[in-house]
């Protein structure tokens, strides 16, 4: 490992950051509008008017702005540590995530590698690892802030993250057995090779990407901060910056969602009738590329903030059953019909 | 290591043993004097003296060696000091998150050791769903950790002996890897605790069996030993880390993973049984016991 390749990789953290914080910020602006549109409202349409922007395109300066002047509280009979620790740990764990996330196209003779850490055999366990650290910055923030309404919704959270972790592992098995790693080029490769994972684990991707609702804390399974039962949930006592952490932190997990749901079920950069193949690696290849891969977890971002105006919210009840009594058995049953075609087709199709 | 360094590492281990044994709380949780206290830090950090003596400083050059070994003192003084704040906090609640700062600790060294399947795999059960429910239990049973129990130690004699012995065995076997070159051992020869370990070839009676047998044929392919892997794997491929490891429990460490299975389903059993509200004598909902 040479010092280059060391400068090469903080070059790519950074710009990671700096777009994905960026794309955050304005995502925010996305899923106000959409409210809006799904309300018959009209939404911000103000900021950025006086300059000649439309659709209140600088309101997400203003948003920032906000966030970071206003007074920050911190209430006397908080446990001071862990309550200024939990929103950090909900932003980290969110943005580490993105060190195996392909943003493009990634191998030996590409241009560049649209990966930090281009090739980790464990990719995708690695995402999940990070993803399940994520509990902790809501159940600290419920506990430490001393705080009826914010310790229940951290209890809520805690039960529900660890019960939607299960089949959200579990439904992204049969994928990967089907690809044969865990290594996210690779089962790109797999998918522009053979068939989108979407069309060859149907069940998988439903019980994935509902399971990806659970773990963003998305409706309708926002319990731990279901607003008229319990105040702001987890985050009532925060405010100013340490707030907009909370926030932050739920959309770059949205961000990985998405990207992971792109990268396993939507064929990441594949596009039928384009020819790309995982050896093209042209300038013009290359764009379209990441290209594709954008505009994929766009439609997916999109897609997570339709829902929100779909469906209405779970009871407590409700919620746990649909994780261990319908999804995980499924789950376990995908999985091992999986196994089992798998196994058939390569004992008499090779 | 040397037969002098494990003398040392003994002696380190005794001071350290009874410099704990006087630093551990009463029986009954009451205070101790002094200069007990003192006589206890100064035992146990002879014993950490002791210890440094044995480390080696990381390599500074070339860069990723520097960077690998700077790693391997973080992780490693982080998962120590983790562990001490751990079994030293007095709120349960910290206690927990200490231990979840040593896992993430240790899942960096498991890293650095190129076992990506173990980092990632205690990360996510120990850090991500364990301690959590840890935490949950804790945070609704004991809103102040203040109890006597959790301040006073059962046996402190006992507790020092069996943990000191165990970390005396793990330095002794340590002695028996340390020095040899790195790398995979040559074909067919297993090295160091490996040989001891009870292997799916000699389970099935493998070894009894004739060359010419058709059963030690099939044998051959479906419990392949482990470190084929490296003999057969193409040297300019990364090493297969998830798929080493998972030909390695299901061939060669086969009834291992069948008997932590088993005993994981008896616990499940056992948790059901336990859970259900229809035993004898217990009113099977709260609605039945609100009529009774």
């Amino acid at each position: 490992m040479t010092l280059w390749v060391l400068i090469g990789i903080v070059i790519k953290i950074l710009m990671i950051v700096g777009i994905t914080q960026g794309t955050v910020a304005y995502l925010i602006l996305v899923e106000r509008k959409i409210a809006a549109y799904a309300q018959d409202r009209i939404g911000p349409n103000r900021c950025g008017a006086q300059f000649g922007l439309p659709a209140a395109l600088l309101q997400p300066l203003a948003d920032g702005a906000k966030m970071l002047l206003k007074e920050d509280v911190v209430p006397k009979y908080v446990t001071k540590p862990l309550y200024i620790l939990a929103p950090w740990i909900a932003i980290v764990t969110a943005m580490i995530g993105f060190a195996v996330v392909p943003f493009g196209p990634v191998g030996p003779n590409q241009l560049i590698d649209f990966q930090i850490a281009p090739n980790v055999d464990m990719g995708l366990l690695y995402v999940l690892a990070v993803g399940s650290l994520a509990v902790y910055g809501v159940i600290l923030a419920g506990w430490a802030s001393n705080n009826k309404y914010a310790f229940i919704g951290g209890l809520r959270s805690s039960a529900q993250l660890i019960s939607y972790e299960l089949p959200l592992g579990m439904s992204i098995l049969g994928m990967l057995l089907l690809a044969g790693s865990l290594d996210m080029n690779q089962v790109i490769a797999w998918q522009s090779q053979n068939a989108w994972g979407v069309l060859v684990q149907p069940l998988g991707f439903i019980l994935f990407f509902t399971s990806a609702f659970a773990e963003t804390n998305r409706l309708p399974f926002d319990l731990p901060e279901s607003e008229q039962e319990l105040v702001g949930g987890f985050h009532t006592e925060y405010s100013a910056m340490k707030f907009g952490m909370f926030f932050l932190g739920e959309y770059l997990h949205i961000i990985t969602v998405s990207f992971i749901t792109v990268i396993l079920f939507w064929g990441g950069w594949h596009l039928p009738f384009l020819g790309l193949t995982p050896e093209s690696s042209g300038l013009i290849d290359t764009l379209l590329k990441v290209g594709i891969i954008t505009g994929k977890v766009f439609l997916a971002i999109l897609f997570i903030m339709w829902i929100r105006w779909t469906l209405p919210r779970f009871r407590y009840d409700q919620l746990m059953d649909l994780a261990w009594k319908s999804m995980i058995p499924l789950a376990l049953i995908n999985l091992v019909a999986t196994a089992g075609i798998v196994q058939l087709v390569r004992t008499y199709w090779n | 290591m040397t037969t002098g360094s494990l003398i040392l590492a003994t002696i380190g281990i005794l001071f350290g043993a009874t410099g704990t044994y006087l630093l551990l709380p009463h029986r009954l949780g009451a205070a101790k004097t002094r200069t007990i206290y003192i006589l206890g830090a100064v035992f146990a950090s002879l014993g950490l003296v002791g210890f440094l003596a044995l480390l080696s400083p990381p390599a500074l050059s070339p860069l990723g060696d520097f960077i690998a070994g700077s790693f391997f003192y973080v992780f490693a003084g982080g998962a120590i000091g983790c562990g001490v704040m751990t079994v030293t906090s007095r709120n349960p609640v910290y206690s927990a998150l200490w231990f979840a700062a040593v896992v993430v600790s240790v899942a960096g060294l498991f890293l650095l050791a190129d076992a990506q399947f173990l980092a990632a795999g205690s990360v996510i059960v120990y850090a991500g769903a364990i301690i959590v429910t840890f935490l949950f239990v804790i945070m609704l049973a004991q809103m102040e950790g203040r109890a006597v129990y959790d301040r006073a130690a059962r046996s402190p004699g006992r507790a020092v002996f069996t943990s000191f012995l165990l970390l005396w065995s793990l330095t002794y076997c340590l002695a028996s890897v340390r020095g040899k070159p790195d790398g995979p051992p040559p074909a067919g020869e297993l090295a160091g605790p490996e040989a001891r370990l009870l292997r799916g070839r000699e389970i099935a009676g493998f070894y009894q069996l004739a060359e010419t047998n058709e059963g030690r044929k099939a044998l051959e392919h479906s419990l392949r030993p482990t470190s084929s892997l490296y003999v057969e794997a193409d040297p300019s491929k990364p090493k297969p880390n998830v798929a080493g490891l998972g030909e390695a429990l299901y061939a060669d460490h086969l009834l291992t993973v069948e008997l932590a299975g088993s005993i994981l389903f008896a616990a499940l059993v056992a948790a059901v049984l336990i859970a259900n509200p229809k035993r004898a004598g217990v009113p099977p909902t709260p609605a039945a016991a609100v009529e009774v």
